[in-house]
């Protein structure tokens, strides 16, 4: 009865959160359990110290799309990048994974850059099919990148090192980029189109530019990586560093608009963390009634090879991210897949790698992927076209899933 | 007395004004707070001992007022696949049988955190060495009650307004 409910609540449009502290007090009640255990463990939130960064890498996030950032880093790219054959695809690439990266949620990139990218690459006559494809696949680019909001997530869910996962993300994630790169490259082979030169001077134009904004990755990730700060400390800068330079310095952002973009933040905060806590306690009755080790025996009862385990994950994992936004996913399903995947001998580590990058592939999905929708309400085309130029860049970003699902090492090498 | 739309009106512009307020005010907070232990920490080796915690309180509250903002403007995650198949007609009847579940599972979680915050008020647990802890918790009851005000809101509009304002209602971007 319970799991109809949550079934049918969930499928005709009822909020998340809801479902979850649905299953949470209908379960708990089940077994005579008082249900004050769903608010204290809601309540254990504010003792995880990493959550912390969460609000304050969102806000900068949110910050910078206001701001003119994106366009001086499309400008900056272009000038280091767009003399390459196939260049601006390849800027194209490179900029949304970086921005993707730093807003953390998937699909701003594409509201924020596409207006960008989309008239450049129809000037520079790339296919209308190919650009819509190109800017819609790498929406979700970048994710794989510190510091996204959904590695961060993964850590607190898994328990893993957050630095860890920072780490562990970067050979998989330039993987990823390299391909479709290579792809458009291919792709666009046949197109005689005069190069772009490489212009010192437009270089040095475009760095001037964003001479404020370039020191920022340098600082967040050499600060994490280097283990100068911790990921809340590092937030904290970056937050305080946007503040200074969009607001006060460059003056892109008027205060007056401030507290709008704190309160736009904060609504995707409170969605996030709103799931997030409540899951805690739903998490909590779940490993209890021992869930994960029923899961475990009815998978073994199939599957009895690690191959085949990750080959049913990934599928698994495909049809969730159509289904289901990113972190709502994380939060969900990690606490059930990890202990389960731990026993096929996966790495947990490897395992956020690999939950994201399916993750990030099922946002292409159809029927219901969500930056195939973003991407036909942007651009104003019909679905149907957004559905088959995405198709070879699904197929690209397949390979590099697969690559990342069956060689470890690549994600763990930067570990040892 | 069904809620009119002038009151409903009011009742939005209102709460939307004090919940801006209350997050620029967490949010700056929280920047500031976070900032000041950084530089004291390099500069002086000294940092305060409650920063962390007080950090970390302040993010509960922040949740709590962007899922009640989250509410206001129907922002919420959720997955919709089966919507679009019901009938135009019956939509405003289905969505307010879903703020009403929704509206009840609030109801249910603001009834438990204030049961947990008598509790400890009752235990006398402290924060900060001398601070009442419950002071803190209060935001659990009350933003899980305005939750469940918010949706029983809208659900009586679905049902006495029907469907006005069918903006696409979910999927955060």
């Amino acid at each position: 009865m319970t799991i109809l409910i949550m079934v049918l609540a969930a499928l005709l449009g009822a909020p998340l959160f809801a479902i979850i502290a649905y299953s949470a007090l209908a379960n708990f009640h089940g077994a005579d359990i008082s249900l004050q255990v769903v608010a204290i463990e809601f309540f254990r939130m504010a003792e995880q110290p990493f959550l912390v960064a969460i609000p304050l890498f969102t806000l900068s996030g949110f910050l910078l799309a206001e701001s003119n950032a994106p366009s001086r880093l499309v400008r900056l790219t272009q000038a280091l990048m767009g003399w390459m054959p196939a260049g601006l695809a390849v800027v194209c690439l490179i900029t949304c994974a970086l921005f993707t990266a730093f807003t953390g949620g998937s699909g701003v990139t594409i509201i924020a850059l596409g207006a960008l990218l989309m008239p450049a690459l129809k000037e520079a006559g790339y296919l209308d099919s190919f650009s819509l494809g190109m800017v819609t696949s790498a929406g979700s680019l970048g994710l794989l990148f510190a510091p996204s909001l959904p590695l961060i997530l993964y850590g607190v869910v898994s328990g893993e090192s957050i630095r860890d996962l920072f780490l562990a993300g970067i050979i998989p994630g330039v993987l990823m980029v390299a391909l479709l790169a290579g792809y458009s490259i291919w792709s666009c082979r046949g197109v005689k189109r005069p190069l772009a030169r490489f212009s010192k001077r437009e270089a040095l134009t475009a760095l001037r530019e964003a001479a404020w904004e370039i020191p920022l990755p340098m600082v967040v990730l050499g600060g994490i990586y280097s283990g100068f700060f911790a990921i809340s400390e590092a937030a904290a800068v970056m937050a305080v560093y946007v503040i200074i330079v969009e607001v006060l310095v460059l003056k892109e952002v008027p205060i007056s608009k401030l507290p709008r973009i704190m309160r736009e933040s904060s609504v995707l905060i409170g969605a996030i963390l709103l799931i997030l806590g409540l899951s805690l306690a739903s998490t909590n009755f779940m490993i209890d009634a021992g869930i994960p080790q029923k899961l475990l025996a009815l998978i073994s009862q199939w599957v009895s090879s690690k191959f085949t385990f990750i080959l049913l994950l990934l599928v698994f994992l495909l049809v969730l991210g159509a289904i289901l936004d990113i972190f709502s996913a994380l939060v969900l399903m990690v606490p059930l897949v990890l202990p389960v995947a731990t026993e096929f001998g996966i790495n947990p580590v490897h395992l956020g790698i690999l939950f994201l990058a399916t993750m990030e592939l099922g946002y292409l999905t159809p029927p219901v992927g969500m930056n195939l929708f973003i991407s036909s309400y942007r651009f104003d085309r019909p679905i149907t076209a957004v559905y088959l130029s995405t198709i070879p860049f699904f197929l690209v970003m397949l390979v590099s899933v697969l690559v990342i699902a069956f060689w470890p090492q690549l994600s763990l090498w930067l570990l040892a | 007395m069904l809620p009119s739309r002038k009151m409903l009106r009011w009742y939005r512009c209102s709460s939307n004004w004090i919940l801006s307020g209350l997050i620029a005010v967490l949010l700056g907070g929280m920047v500031l707070l976070a900032a000041a232990q950084i530089l004291m920490r390099n500069l002086f080796s000294y940092s305060l001992f409650w920063g962390d915690d007080l950090l970390q309180l302040a993010l509960l509250w922040l949740v709590m007022s962007g899922a009640v903002a989250a509410a206001h403007t129907g922002e919420h995650l959720r997955i919709n696949i089966l919507a679009q198949y019901i009938p135009r007609a019956a939509r405003p009847w289905m969505y307010a049988a879903l703020h009403v579940f929704t509206a009840a599972v609030c109801a249910v979680l603001a009834w438990q955190s204030a049961l947990m915050v008598l509790e400890s008020a009752e235990y006398g647990d402290m924060m900060f060495g001398k601070l009442p802890a419950w002071g803190a918790q209060l935001v659990m009851p009350v933003g899980f009650g305005l939750l469940a005000f918010n949706y029983t809101i809208r659900c009586l509009s679905e049902v006495f307004h029907g469907v006005r304002r069918r903006a696409p209602h979910g999927s955060m971007t």
